[in-house]
C-alpha cells in the first residue's frame, strides 16, 4: 500500500482520526470495542466499522480474551505505517516546491 | 583465623539468623531510606500491597519503584485500570521520569485495560504478550480496588490469589495498590476482603494531622521472611519524588488517627517552658 493510500485509510473519518489520536497517546490501551467507544464519547456502533479499518491495515490488532475480543495498538506496525506516510509527505512537499 | 566478612559486617551465617538476605538478593525499590527500613529492598518474586487512601503518594512511589528497577536493569510494567497512560506520562515527566522513552528503549510499559479483561481466563491472558515483549522483573497494579467493581464480595480473594499467583509463576515481583481509607481510627485493617494474608509484604501511607497540619507517614506492616523497621517514618513527595524523612519519635496515636506527643515530650516542653521563665 502507498504512502498516500495508507493516509487517505488513516484519515478517511473522523471517528478514525479519534481513534488513532486515541492508541498513539495511550500505547498501551487494551480494551474491547465497547471500551474503546466510551474512552472517545462515541458509541459502539458507530465505532465498530472503523476499527475493522484499522485492523485492516494493521494499525490495531485483535485478540481474544476469555470471552471477550480486545483491540490494541500494533506498536512496530504503527512505526512501519508512519515512517511510509512521513516518506509519502516529504515526496509531496518536494513535488510542491518544484 | 577468622571467617571471611560480607560487606555488611556479618558473615552468611549471622544473616541467615538476623533474617537478613545478602542485599543482592533484593528487589532494591531505589529510594535508599525505604530500602534501609526493607533491609535492603523487597524479596524477589514477592507480591507487596502499597495500601493507603487518595492522594498519599501511592502512584508515584509505585512509578518511582518502576523507574528505579529500569535503571538497575530490570524492566517493568505498569497496569492501570484507572487513569489513561497520558496522565500517567504528564505526570510521570513532573518527576523527571521519562515513559516514553523508557517505552521506546523496550524497558516500560504501561498497561491500560479494565480489570474484567485481567481476570478474564482463557488459552491467553491479557499480559501473556507485553510479559513476552519485555521480559519484565516488576510490575505494578494500580489498583487491586478496581476488581471490587467486577467481582462479587466473597470471590475478590479468590479473584486476586490468581492474579498473584500468575505473576509469582513468572518471577515477576508485584505491587499492588489498594484504595485504603480504613488505615484510621482505632482499626489496623488494611482490606476488609482478606488480601492481606495473601500478599507477603504490606507498605502502608497514610495522611496524619499533626499541630494543624497535614503530613504523610508511611509504616511497613508486615514483610514474610524479612526483618524489617517498624516505625512509622514521615515522607515528602518532592519534585523528585518519594523523599522519606525520619521517624515520628515524639508521637504517638498517629495509626489511630489520634496523634498526640508522648508524654516524656510532653513533660519535657513544660520544663524547658518553666525553665524560660525563671530567666
Amino acid at each position: 500500500m502507498s504512502g498516500s493510500e495508507i493516509l487517505s485509510t488513516l484519515l478517511g473519518s473522523e471517528v478514525r482520526g479519534d481513534l488513532l489520536v486515541l492508541f498513539h497517546r495511550n500505547p498501551g490501551l487494551i480494551d474491547t470495542v465497547d471500551g474503546v467507544a466510551r474512552r472517545i464519547g462515541r458509541t459502539t456502533v458507530a465505532v465498530i466499522s472503523e476499527v475493522r479499518e484499522l485492523l485492516v491495515l494493521g494499525v490495531l490488532r485483535q485478540k481474544r480474551i476469555g470471552a471477550s475480543e480486545v483491540v490494541f495498538l500494533d506498536r512496530a506496525k504503527d512505526r512501519e505505517l508512519l515512517e511510509s506516510v512521513a516518506n509519502h509527505l516529504k515526496t509531496v512537499r518536494i513535488s510542491g516546491e518544484n | 583465623m577468622t571467617a571471611p566478612r560480607s560487606k555488611a559486617g556479618a558473615s552468611g551465617f549471622d544473616q541467615l539468623f538476623s533474617g537478613r538476605v545478602e542485599e543482592g538478593l533484593r528487589v532494591k525499590t531505589g529510594i535508599v531510606e525505604l530500602d534501609e527500613m526493607l533491609r535492603g529492598g523487597f524479596m524477589p518474586g514477592d507480591a507487596v500491597m502499597l495500601a493507603g487512601s487518595a492522594g498519599t503518594g501511592k502512584t508515584t512511589l509505585a512509578l518511582q519503584y518502576l523507574v528505579n528497577g529500569v535503571k538497575l536493569g530490570e524492566p517493568g510494567i505498569y497496569v492501570t485500570f484507572e487513569e489513561l497512560p497520558d496522565q500517567i506520562y504528564r505526570d510521570a515527566k513532573n518527576f523527571g521520569w521519562d515513559l516514553r522513552k523508557l517505552e521506546e528503549e523496550d524497558k516500560f510499559r504501561v498497561v491500560c485495560t479494565s480489570p474484567n479483561l485481567l481476570m478474564e481466563s482463557g488459552d491467553d491472558s491479557l499480559l501473556d504478550d507485553v510479559l513476552r515483549d519485555i521480559q519484565p522483573r516488576r510490575l505494578v497494579i494500580d489498583s487491586l480496588s478496581h476488581l471490587e467493581m467486577f467481582v462479587k464480595r466473597d470471590d475478590m480473594r479468590m479473584e486476586a490469589y490468581r492474579v498473584v499467583r500468575y505473576l509469582k509463576t513468572r518471577g515477576v515481583s508485584s505491587v499492588l495498590l489498594w484504595e485504603s481509607p480504613q488505615i484510621s481510627g482505632g482499626s489496623f485493617s488494611v482490606t476488609d476482603v482478606g488480601l492481606s494474608f495473601l500478599v507477603d509484604c504490606i507498605v502502608a501511607l497514610k495522611p496524619v494531622e499533626i499541630e494543624s497540619s497535614m503530613r504523610k507517614a508511611l509504616v511497613i506492616l508486615k514483610m514474610r521472611g524479612s526483618d524489617h523497621d517498624k516505625r512509622l517514618r514521615e515522607f515528602e513527595i518532592t519534585p523528585t519524588g518519594i523523599k522519606i524523612e525520619s521517624a515520628f519519635t515524639n508521637y504517638e496515636g498517629i495509626i489511630s488517627g489520634s496523634p498526640r506527643k508522648i508524654a516524656s515530650e510532653k513533660f519535657m516542653e513544660l520544663f524547658r517552658g518553666a525553665s524560660e521563665k525563671r530567666k
